[in-house]
């Protein structure tokens, strides 16, 4: 019997600009980027000095500078829509270190979560929106932070597939001319994960809380680190360069103890679809392989996650957990969450830990924050405004 | 498409030989699919391969197989349950994407209308709509008891009082009920042109044609005002 063979050549004589190393390429893509900068392909959103950056290491010992100053806020639609402490808790910080930023109306979502849980998008689509909105941080002269981690994995991919699709970046091109607008690519893509975890140790100095006795157990995103896994923050004297640092360099900055636990490594369960038409898994999988190694194993006081979904599905799924005799159950809020409750943030009006299902009463008693006269502040504040009363914000964005 | 008395669907193999072919000229095809050792890491680190009969594994040897009757298998439910985490193309040890396998396989899934992916997404229209019609995707008034009840008494929190509770928040782009944050019109307008010149419009009307018409009306009625 003849045998075919329909793959003779194969990859075998096709050539490539890259140096490979077990598959995964060494080339920086931000060398390229900043290659196609030179030929005038694309414009760079450049880290500047009045972004006061600060250096850290990605998974291969690349250098990645962290701008600070001077952002632009990428906001996260679940954050936004469901744990609004997120976002607030992130500016409040920004306010007490003095830091411009701007948050505005003329922002869209990534719609990455809409495309990893429903396929209805395409990588033209997906990138389109992204350079959208980088353009417009662009215009205004800063740099873009992005909250969510499904941004910060699906504009890492977004940016990699422009530098290295010259067919992708004209459909790009084409369609941002319709609309006004450049084929414009940041210098860097940065997590507001990697801009707390830069500033930890600034954040450290605002403590006003002993946390020694706290144990938390860190839930790191799937799409922070396992979305382009080369560019994602490591460092050799957290978990000694082998996990991810952001979220845990924190913790360890603010004197907490952070525990581990076998399943660290496993998703939340989120699954983008699953969370809001196929409950069970998502539910199943929180208990299971998150909740309870966490508590059972870590006699964790807090979960601690650095996303949206992440914090969203381990916090709203341990209720149900009891009707199948699962009794674990852990506060769960984002690093930058923390961080701000430890600094004295207040629990109701800035960390609005009032959204959370889990029952977080607990840890703040056990740092010792006076949660009750905060509600009832809070209540009052509630009052004041159903009376007419005017928001105090921290921030008001631009009308125009 | 029509289907056989036990509900399999009745697929002309032409059809088959299409959806192969039209993954495999996509051009991230190249960089998701390399070699495979049929090692199992992927599967053994794949979360809903503990809950579900998904295997990223068996995802990367259909591919490789090149045989468009054993990918076509994959086309209705099976490509539904990944949960695109993408710990698969994380610990692969020859870099492969099954995670980015199965996000071509749902977009042609999508774009050709399939019914299994009507099904899958009818509950999910919702999501649809609030993203492409208004610019984000998650509304706090959305969070509701009758649609979360596996989610605690606490959810009710959320449901009353929303409008002041919202205003309480101290960033004035989250005042609003209707919106996770507030879009301006002019963002939405570059929004739908996006879609409109990338496809993703008629995306939509491929998969839900009732929702797509409800879409298009809010659109109008943005980019007239």
């Amino acid at each position: 019997m003849a045998i075919e063979i329909s793959n003779r050549l194969g990859l075998a004589n096709v050539k490539s600009d890259y140096i490979h190393t077990a598959g995964r390429k060494l080339e920086d893509i931000h060398e390229r980027l900043l290659e196609l900068e030179a030929k005038g392909e694309v414009k760079v959103i450049h880290v500047k000095d009045e972004n006061k950056p600060i250096e850290a290491e990605t998974l291969l010992g690349w250098k990645k500078k962290i701008p600070t100053n001077k952002l632009w806020h990428h906001k996260s639609c679940g954050q936004c829509g469901n744990i609004p402490g997120y976002p607030v808790s992130l500016l409040w910080f920004m306010n007490q270190m003095g830091l411009e930023y701007v948050d505005e109306r003329n922002q869209t979502s990534c719609t990455a979560w809409n495309y990893h849980g429903s396929g209805t998008s395409n990588p033209v689509g997906l990138a389109a929106v992204a350079v959208r909105n980088w353009h417009r941080a662009y215009e205004l002269g800063l740099f873009p932070l992005f909250h969510c981690a499904t941004t910060f994995g699906d504009y890492k991919e977004m940016r990699n597939l422009l530098v290295e699709n010259k067919e992708l970046r004209d459909e790009v091109r084409r369609i941002m001319q319709k609309i006004g607008r450049d084929l414009v690519i940041p210098e860097y893509i940065v997590h507001y994960s990697e801009w707390v975890h830069v500033m930890r140790f600034e954040i450290a100095k605002l403590k006003k809380y002993d946390l020694s006795s706290v144990i938390a157990t860190v839930h790191p995103a799937c799409h922070t680190y396992k979305m382009i896994p080369e560019d994602c923050i490591y460092d050799k004297d957290i978990y000694a360069g082998k996990r991810t640092a952001v979220s845990t360099g924190v913790m360890l900055a603010l004197g907490a103890q952070v525990a581990d636990y076998s399943t660290w490594y496993d998703c939340c369960g989120f699954g983008f679809r699953h969370i809001l038409t196929e409950r069970e898994a998502s539910r199943s999988f929180v208990m299971d392989r998150k909740i309870r190694p966490m508590v059972r194993e870590a006699h964790s006081d807090v979960c601690i996650t650095q996303d949206t979904g992440c914090t969203t599905t381990l916090d709203k799924n341990q209720w149900i957990g009891k009707a199948m005799g699962y009794t674990e159950q852990v506060p769960v809020m984002a690093d930058v969450m923390f961080a701000a409750l430890a600094c004295g943030a207040d629990v109701f009006k800035i960390v609005q830990l009032q959204w959370h299902t889990t029952d977080w009463r607990p840890l703040c008693d056990k740092i010792g924050i006076d949660w009750k006269k905060s509600e009832e502040e809070y209540n009052a504040y509630l009052e004041e405004l159903k009376a007419g009363g005017k928001t105090v914000n921290l921030y008001e964005y631009p009308k125009s | 498409m029509e289907y056989d008395e036990n509900g399999v669907s009745i697929v002309p193999a032409e059809l088959k030989k299409e959806i192969f072919e039209e993954a495999r000229k996509d051009f991230r095809y190249e960089e998701y699919v390399r070699g495979c050792l049929n090692c199992g890491v992927c599967t053994g680190g794949c979360p809903p391969h503990r809950f579900f009969d998904f295997s990223p594994r068996i995802v990367l040897q259909k591919m490789k197989s090149k045989d468009p009757e054993l990918i076509w298998t994959m086309m209705d439910e099976y490509v539904w349950a990944c949960f695109q985490c993408f710990t698969c193309a994380m610990i692969c040890p020859f870099l492969n994407s099954p995670g980015g396998v199965i996000a071509i396989l749902r977009e042609i899934a999508v774009r050709r209308g399939f019914e299994s992916a009507k099904k899958v997404l009818k509950p999910y229209s919702r999501v649809l709509l609030k993203l492409t019609a208004y610019g984000n995707q998650l509304s706090p008034d959305m969070i509701q008891p009758d649609f979360f009840p596996d989610w605690g008494p606490h959810i009710g929190y959320a449901s009353t009082d929303l409008a002041v509770k919202r205003k309480a928040i101290p960033m004035p782009t989250l005042q609003v009920t209707n919106l996770a944050w507030d879009v301006a019109p002019e963002t939405m307008k570059e929004l739908y042109d996006i879609f409109d010149e990338a496809g993703v419009f008629k995306i939509i009307e491929a998969v839900d044609p009732s929702l797509y018409e409800i879409i298009q009306d809010i659109v109008d009625d943005v980019r007239s005002s």
